[in-house]
């Protein structure tokens, strides 16, 4: 990957992009054991596949959601997360 | 001696205009055009270059852009590849990595010891006993390297373009021509790019002795050249292959990054050299190399030449020699037998044929720079084996070598390509393309001319295709025909010195041994012979290094597999790729006051900022006491414009600022400003910051400099996620920031405004707007480096005005500027903590003694969960407050120095400084939490070694002043 | 010319035999698998039966040996870092790399050069005190030094930086070295070979057999092979391994890359790092520099190269070397980072019975892997780890007992 479509810009290079990491729904704190929360703060999906990531275009202040695998660098679709109900698995997350 | 022959059809020179040059002392003329070692070969000069290991003589290899054992000096640049390289008038050459002269190098002493350097024999020797090493290791590095850098060598800046187009083809040679003709046909824009100096490919010099091409190739470049939307760059490299398409392209002038939505891939083949005894002296070269030398430079390769051959090819190479001048002794053909019409037209010119026979060894001349002669014998192909009973002597001065190719494969590969190796033509080419890459002509297995064309044109069509256009689709060309490459064109020889790379020097022997030590895949054998590492990248050596191990491990070549195709194409000069270089800084509006202020400035984050002022000759900690005095006794200034600066306008406002950082926010009354702390969610300090209410829906921030920009891109994400009715808006550009402190700081500020400044109307931690010397400002009333503390924010352009108006009041109230350095003894002095100087990367609010900034009865924030759980933790530090005694006079000691006790660290100091206003050292450390009472002491390590006393006090230190 | 080569100039055979001998099928059983052919895995294997005497062990590798980070780094060894746990482990590696070219019999070109971190600001002068402080305490030589000493260690650096970035001082690390990375792995393969232990090349493991909360075995393309003991040390590709046993932590994978230019005379003695500036470099017994920048941004398991590194490296080389305009970058290459979020490996026992964990190795692997594969051996064989890995168990992250190596990653005000 070297280009990425911002949901709001276009395609950019991705010179002008940061990553935010993967997008994770974190457990309900009131419910959740000590140790869940701290395995929701430290540890992470590392295994290669496909992601649902937080990106930020840097010069318009866009975060958004991009779908990548981290196997094949391919992105197949981004989104902002507002307009996440385009995605049942996500809307459940939320 | 000259080998110059007469003008040739669609030669590279330019006859009328001479060049004079040196080559090592030699005086020499050449015709502009002429590459180094073409103006050198045509002076009957032979013994270019040595070799990097063994230090051989060596001369032409390829002449194209290979030639790594040619590597010339001009006493400024280095590493210079001769066979590419024009020659320019003035030149004054030398090789590099010789000791002596390259004639007479006295390291050629290296190629009689070589058995004693056996494959990887710097792993086997000079490391017992170990204190030796050092010695050997000296004498090693000595030897490695080839030129010397020139330390005065000018920084140049090179420009990068971004260019665009639909098809980008890689090598204008007959096959790239044509697809980039077609595609331009069919509406598209093409950039064609060659790495040569002129487009043309094998059609330029690959003539068999007739010259037809040249008016073939001109017909063709004219095709091209009349197409407005083809873009031909030649004396051009595609350097590497990136994701989505992105190909730079080097040139003399610079870098061109091309992003195109389809690649053409028609880079050609690189011709192999069969692998014999001595096949690397001067004067045995590529047959590709003779004719390149003939048809680009008008320079007759020998004068009594052996063809050696194993393909087709070795017969349109000596027809080439023929029309050359040079008299060609045999063509010596590995193969039973050859093209019948070729060898027809070799005989009607009286070239003797041996066919089923190879040449068992180079005879070298006797002074070792050229060739005398070769041994021929009877080769038994099935059996790789030279049948030496019957072999003989041909004498000749030089040698013309075909035997195969292998693809310019490199983008392909780098592309992700899945290549395949094809036994009809013996050669990997691509058998799954990635999207949007194709590939034409030989590097696609196509050699015949005919059909290369056509290859052409089918792997536009395909371009063409995949960019949506219509476009009709043909299936893939197979080759008809004879081989154009030797399955295995190694001639074994018992004493070996058969070259399989000569940039490293790798014989044959070294991958027997090899793979006998266990080095016996691909990967381990490059790492361990170094097959392929050295700067022509293995382009001659990697497919012949494949064959000798499918051989010694007997399988079929298709296992063994090629080793990863890195960028560059060709090795790319450093200041091409660095372009001009980039470095972002920001100034505040008052940077050039500052400068002529004498300020001293410091990075912060982006940021210049001011970090104190000297009077000429002054010490930096004289100058800040200085300033902190004035703070304290009269006024000083700063500029603070750096900070960060964000606003929040809406009714959700105060929501958002309590679910992000730790404290209260929604009772906090319109013209009030609060502490702000953030966390990140695993409950560690990230920044802190304060928040001025500017209206029920409207929130100022002012926040550190360095985290500002991503402490606001976090501020968004959440915003993202909480989707609350609010705007986030970062104003660190908009606004500046100016403070002025001290007793003074209220009666100056009083007459540039109406604005009430009473204790009683305007108290601490308030804001206010109004405007000051007629500019609308947020006053900000603080504590963090006096009690008197007004903090003015006024549009960015607008802080000079403001900043002079102050300055001008105040002279009279000895008002003067402070810097960021004064600034953290002033916060020191009042006792606040700052994250990032007295915080590190895992510090929680706790060990600061920061609990009364968290407000953990809230639904949430951002690290309140963890907080939970660390709140249930034994506190392992705690940061305190300390001072040194009343009248310390030891060495002082530093910032970072250690809290000890025993032998065990248990904190360090993070801020320490004397205080001229209080009299003593005061400072910051972390230390176990049963040092943490009030009167407690510790040790500290000075840089020295010795121990210092301190003590735990209270805060504000201005509460331990020595008269307070 | 030392007379241990003579052997190869005076017999007609090659008299050197293979360094390790060429395994096909694994046995139905072993005492330990160890999962991963790098430095690390065969530096645990080999300490295993030297150390401990167990010598049923195969080494299982996807590839060839030494072919994942081992091979790509950029060689650079040293001990100077913030924490006490850091720096004493680190230099516990330190000592071993001194003397394993003997140890191995093996030339590593093991070569002590010094190291400079250089500091642009003042921030990072901070931190650099701060890290000489504790080396100091826990005897490791470094000290913070100023622009004249790295003027005289590298007199060809331009101080100013081109005038963007003046260099104020620097963290010098007199046990700083550099050695050949390939002969780390092939030694401790040929030594762990001649103790016993069982090298596998193209060995893929498929998934880890896990009863009970207990390993029990492991499938292989090989086949089958009953085990209680496995090692993951497959620094790069750990999260695939611990996927198999169910095993959550912090760890993602970023690609590192590297870039080597053409061999010139070497000048260069001195390692060099500018944090600011992102730029490692040395240059190697080859002549060549060898450059490293920082992290790749994102997440990706690809040893792809950008363009956008070498350009962001070079631009900078050029700012502390402005004399290599028109000296040529030959390769680039990249290798997978296992990052944590503290910067220090995950080491030791897991929650699964017999599941060892050599991972979380980021940008730091290859000066570790004598002493990792010297404290995994002896976890393996006492199934318990040694005080000095202590602090890098897993167990750490759920404690909120991060290393203090982030602390460094801190910024200044």
């Amino acid at each position: 990957m070297k280009l990425l479509n911002c949901p709001i810009n276009g395609t950019r290079p991705l010179s002008e992009f940061i990553f935010g990491g993967e997008y994770r729904v974190a457990p309900d704190q009131d419910s959740c054991s000590d140790a869940q929360w701290a395995a929701y703060v430290h540890n992470r999906n590392g295994s290669p596949g496909d992601k649902k990531e937080w990106w930020y275009h840097s010069p318009s202040g866009t975060w958004f959601i991009a779908e990548r695998n981290t196997l094949t660098d391919k992105v197949s679709r981004t989104y902002l997360l507002s307009n996440a109900n385009l995605n049942p698995a996500l809307e459940s997350a939320q | 001696m000259t080998l110059r022959i007469a003008k040739q059809t669609g030669e590279w020179l330019n006859r009328d205009k001479k060049i004079h040059f040196e080559f090592e002392g030699q005086a020499l003329t050449a015709f502009k055009g002429d590459t180094i070692t073409s103006a050198l070969w045509a002076a009957g000069l032979t013994v270019l270059g040595r070799s990097f290991k063994y230090h051989r003589a060596r001369g032409i290899l390829s002449l194209a852009n290979h030639d790594v054992n040619i590597l010339v000096t001009d006493g400024i640049d280095t590493n210079m590849r001769a066979d590419v390289v024009e020659v320019t008038e003035g030149m004054k050459l030398s090789a590099v990595n010789t000791s002596g002269s390259v004639k007479k190098d006295k390291n050629s002493y290296i190629d009689s010891i070589s058995p004693l350097l056996p494959v990887g024999f710097y792993y086997k020797a000079f490391h017992t006993p170990r204190r030796l090493f050092p010695f050997w290791e000296n004498i090693i590095r000595k030897a490695a390297g080839l030129g010397i850098v020139n330390f005065n060598y000018p920084r140049i800046l090179k420009r990068k373009q971004h260019t665009h187009c639909d098809v980008l083809v890689i090598g204008a040679g007959p096959s790239g021509l044509t697809a980039a003709y077609l595609a331009a046909q069919a509406g598209l824009t093409v950039t064609i790019v060659d790495e040569n100096k002129q487009a043309g490919g094998s059609l330029g010099y690959d003539r068999a002795g007739d010259a037809a091409s040249v008016a073939q190739l001109q017909d063709l470049l004219n095709k091209v050249t009349s197409q407005d939307n083809i873009t031909l760059l030649t004396a051009s490299y595609a350097a590497g292959y990136y994701p989505d398409h992105l190909i730079p392209i080097v040139s003399a002038q610079g870098i061109s990054k091309v992003r195109a939505r389809a690649v053409i891939v028609a880079s050609g083949a690189f011709e192999q050299p069969p692998v014999f005894r001595y096949n690397d002296l001067p004067a045995v070269m590529l047959g590709s190399a003779a004719q390149r030398l003939i048809y680009r430079y008008g320079v007759k390769p020998f004068n009594h030449g052996l063809v050696l051959t194993a393909n087709d090819y070795g017969y349109r190479v000596a027809l080439d020699l023929l029309q050359a001048g040079t008299k060609v002794v045999a063509v010596v053909d590995m193969r039973k037998a050859g093209d019948a019409a070729y060898t027809a037209k070799l005989i009607e010119h009286g070239v003797k044929i041996y066919t089923g026979h190879c040449v068992y060894e180079a005879l070298a001349s006797s002074d070792k720079s050229s060739v005398k002669g070769a041994v021929i014998c009877a080769y038994d192909d099935k059996n790789n084996l030279a049948l030496t009973s019957n072999k003989f002597t041909l004498a000749c001065d030089g040698i013309a070598m075909s035997a195969g190719w292998t693809g310019a494969s490199a983008l392909l590969y780098q592309a992700g390509t899945g290549m395949q190796f094809n036994y009809q033509i013996e050669q990997f080419i691509p058998s799954r393309l990635p999207d949007g890459m194709f590939a034409a002509g030989k590097v696609n297995g196509v050699f015949n001319l005919e059909q290369r064309l056509q290859d052409g044109v089918r792997a536009a069509n395909a371009a063409i295709g995949y960019l949506g256009l219509k476009a009709v689709q043909t299936e893939a060309i197979t080759h008809t025909g004879s081989s154009p490459s030797h399955p295995y064109p190694m001639v074994p020889h018992e004493k070996g010195k058969n070259f399989v790379d000569f940039d490293e020097d790798i014989q044959i022997k070294d991958f027997v041994n090899a793979a006998k030590e266990g080095f016996d895949n691909i990967e381990l054998m490059k790492r361990f012979t170094t097959v392929g590492m050295g700067p022509s990248q293995g382009k001659h050596s990697n497919m012949n290094a494949i064959r000798i191990l499918a051989k010694i491990r007997n399988l079929p070549v298709e296992k063994i597999g090629t080793t990863t195709s890195r960028p560059f194409f060709h090795p790319t000069p450093i200041g091409h790729l660095a372009g001009r270089g980039f470095h972002a800084h920001r100034l505040t509006s008052l940077h050039d006051w500052h400068h002529t202020h004498g300020a001293v400035f410091t990075d912060i984050g982006a940021w210049k900022r001011a970090a104190y002022y000297p009077a000429p000759g002054q010490a930096k900690q004289d100058a800040i006491q200085a300033e902190a005095m004035a703070v304290r006794h009269s006024a000083g200034i700063i500029d603070s414009s750096s900070f960060g600066k964000i606003e929040l306008h809406g009714p959700d406002a105060a929501e958002f600022l309590e679910r992000f950082f730790t404290g209260v926010y929604k009772t906090q009354k319109v013209g009030a400003c609060r502490y702000l702390m953030l966390l990140d969610e695993s409950g560690v300090v990230v920044d802190d910051g304060i928040a001025s209410r500017l209206a029920e829906d409207l929130f100022y921030l002012s926040i550190g400099t360095s985290n500002a920009a991503a402490v606001y891109r976090e501020m968004q994400r959440y915003q993202q996620m909480w989707q609350l009715n609010l705007g986030l808006v970062n104003v660190t550009g908009a606004f500046g920031a100016i403070g002025i402190a001290g007793p003074a700081a209220r009666i100056i500020l009083a007459t540039l405004t109406d604005l009430d400044l009473s204790d009683e109307a305007f108290p601490i931690s308030c804001v206010r707007e109004a405007k000051v010397a007629g500019v609308a400002a947020r006053v900000i009333r603080l504590s963090f480096v006096s009690d008197k503390t007004y903090e003015l924010h006024v549009p960015m352009s607008q802080v000079p005005h403001v900043w002079h108006a102050l300055m001008t009041v105040g002279e009279k109230h000895g008002l003067r500027p402070f810097g960021s350095d004064t600034q953290r003894l002033l916060r020191l002095e009042m006792g606040h903590a700052m994250p990032g100087v007295d915080t590190d990367g895992l510090t929680n609010p706790f060990e600061i003694a920061a609990d009364w900034a968290i407000k953990m009865n809230k639904a949430y924030f951002i690290g309140q969960r963890s907080l939970a759980i660390l709140a249930k933790r034994p506190l392992r530090k705690q940061l305190v407050p300390f001072v040194l005694a009343q009248n310390f006079a030891g060495e002082m000691p530093m910032d970072c120095n250690l809290v000890i006790e025993g032998q065990d660290i248990i904190g360090r100091v993070t801020s320490i400084s004397y205080s001229q206003f209080i009299g003593r050292c005061i400072g910051f450390a972390y230390v176990t939490p049963d040092k943490t009472a009030l009167g407690s002491t510790f040790s500290i390590r000075t840089d020295n070694g010795s121990l210092v006393t301190a003590t735990v006090v209270a805060t504000p230190f201005l509460n331990n002043q020595k008269d307070a | 010319m030392p007379l241990r080569l003579l052997k190869y100039a005076l017999s007609k055979e090659h008299p050197a035999p293979r360094f390790f001998k060429a395994h096909e099928t694994p046995k139905k059983s072993y005492d330990v698998v160890i999962i991963g052919g790098g430095g690390h895995g065969l530096a645990a294997a080999y300490y295993l039966a030297k150390d401990h005497g167990i010598t049923n062990v195969a080494v299982l590798e996807k590839g060839y040996i030494g072919g994942g980070n081992t091979g790509r780094n950029t060689t650079i060894v040293r001990s100077n870092y913030l924490t006490p746990e850091g720096v004493n482990f680190y230099d516990a590696s330190v000592k071993i790399y001194e003397g394993l070219s003997e140890e191995l019999d093996l030339n590593l070109f093991y070569s002590t050069r010094g190291h400079f971190t250089l500091a642009h600001t003042e921030s990072a002068i901070r931190t650099m005190r701060w890290r000489a402080e504790v080396n100091k305490h826990v005897g490791v030589e470094s000290r913070v030094v100023g622009p004249d000493e790295i003027a005289k260690a590298c007199p060809q650096l331009d101080l100013s930086c081109s005038g963007q970035a003046p260099i104020l001082g620097a963290l010098f690390h007199a046990p700083g070295s550099v050695a050949r990375h390939d002969g780390v792995a092939w030694g401790y393969a040929r030594g762990a070979d001649r103790l016993g232990a069982e090298i596998f090349q193209n060995t893929e493991v498929l998934s880890i057999d896990v009863k009970n909360g207990k390993v029990c075995g492991v499938k292989t393309n090989k086949g089958y092979i009953e085990t209680k003991q496995v090692l993951s040390a497959v620094a790069g590709f750990t999260p695939r391994i611990t996927e198999m046993v169910g095993l959550e932590t912090p760890i993602v994978i970023h690609p590192l890359q590297a870039c080597v230019t053409e061999p010139m005379k070497p000048w260069l003695d001195s390692i060099l790092v500018s944090g600011s500036l992102h730029v490692y470099v040395s240059q190697s017994s080859r002549g060549e520099l060898v450059m490293g920048s920082s992290l790749d941004p994102y997440e990706v398991h690809s040893t792809r190269s950008t363009l956008d590194f070498v350009e962001g490296l070079t631009s900078h080389m050029l700012d502390m070397f402005p004399f290599l305009s028109n000296v040529k970058v030959v390769r680039q290459w990249a290798g997978m980072a296992d990052m944590t979020p503290d910067f220090a490996p995950i080491m030791g026992k897991t929650p699964i019975e017999g599941f060892y964990l050599d991972a979380g190795w980021g940008t730091w692997g290859f000066k570790a892997t004598p002493i990792s594969g010297k404290t995994m051996a002896q976890t393996i064989a006492n199934d318990s780890a040694p005080d000095l890995i202590h602090s890098f168990r897993l167990s750490r992250f759920e404690d909120y007992e991060l290393t203090g190596e982030k602390g460094a990653a801190s910024v200044g005000h």
